[in-house]
């Protein structure tokens, strides 16, 4: 694997707890590599095998769902 | 209901062998609430067949679809226009559901993803339990509403073996013993002399002995031969 390799990582994030967590990351002006993207969801147990698939498929390398 | 089980994916796999594309097609009754068939599954497993495919340097083209009830004409009719777009249409449904598709649409190709297992219940969440063998004479009636058929290991008529032991069945302990479930459902009725009256070796041409079986109502058909 290269060294230059940085991940594509998805989140899904619960806006009640994780979401918000990143949202205070962002106030507190604390980085985080752009290489991660974060969806906000309504309750993380809303969070659909298939829809991690459907991540997968479209190339993600690694996937958190955060609540 | 039907309980059915996904097949492993390195079996489907093998199964639809050189297939390009392929249609994965659900069943919305008995496999959808045993969490096998349905249209969920359905998109779990076709996601999983694109990737796997891809892995493997041949991709297939996956599509999804769910119908209500494969093993009713009514239901699988309208997939009639898409189907000659596919070389192979892998059905989530029970082998009744497999069966009706080959019949109805002999010119495609329908395979089974999943293994019908038995008629049952789910005894919890995650759990399923045989109930029922079809055997096309209930004697429910007579054993307190608990079926030897299915649920003795040994099919007995006429109470418990000597493997019946602290009421579980020597074949696996977590079976428990029919017989057993039987007499504690005469005892709890006051009914357990019912229980003398010998049972006769069951009549299994009503079952699979006497071949595959047919009702024909003349009463529902919709036209008579005279």
């Amino acid at each position: 694997m290269e060294s230059s390799f940085e991940p594509k990582i998805l989140a899904f994030c619960c806006r009640h707890c994780a979401y918000a967590a990143a949202d205070l990351a962002g106030a507190m002006r604390l980085r985080y590599p752009p290489s991660i993207r974060i969806v906000e969801v309504p309750c993380s147990g809303r969070v659909e095998v298939v829809e991690m698939l459907h991540a997968f498929e479209r190339g993600v390398d690694g996937l958190m769902v955060a609540g | 209901m039907i309980v059915g089980e996904q097949k492993p994916l390195e079996e489907i796999m093998k199964l639809l062998g050189d297939a390009q594309k392929v249609l994965v097609a659900g069943c919305g009754t008995c496999v959808t609430v045993c969490f096998a068939g349905g249209e969920k599954e359905v998109g779990i497993l076709a996601s999983a067949l694109r990737m796997r495919s891809k892995l493997e340097g041949h991709p297939m083209e996956v599509d999804e679809v769910t119908v209500q009830r494969q093993c009713e004409w009514e239901y699988i009719d309208p997939l009639k226009p898409r189907l000659k777009e596919y070389d192979v249409v892998l059905s989530l449904a029970c082998g009744i559901g497999v069966q009706a598709m080959n019949e109805r649409f002999p010119d495609v190709l329908t395979l089974p993803g999943l293994n019908t297992t038995f008629l049952g219940l789910p005894k919890e969440q995650g759990v399923w339990e045989e109930r029922c063998q079809a055997c096309g004479d209930c004697i429910l009636g007579l054993t307190f509403g608990i079926c030897p058929i299915a649920r003795c290991s040994k099919q007995l008529l006429n109470g418990p073996c000597g493997g019946s032991q602290n009421g579980v069945c020597e074949v696996n302990p977590d079976i428990p013993c029919a017989w057993q479930l039987i007499w504690e459902r005469a005892v709890q009725f006051g009914q357990v002399e019912r229980l003398l009256e010998i049972q006769p070796p069951k009549d299994w041409s009503k079952s699979r002995d006497g071949g595959p079986r047919k009702i024909v109502r003349e009463d529902l058909r919709l036209t008579h031969t005279e």
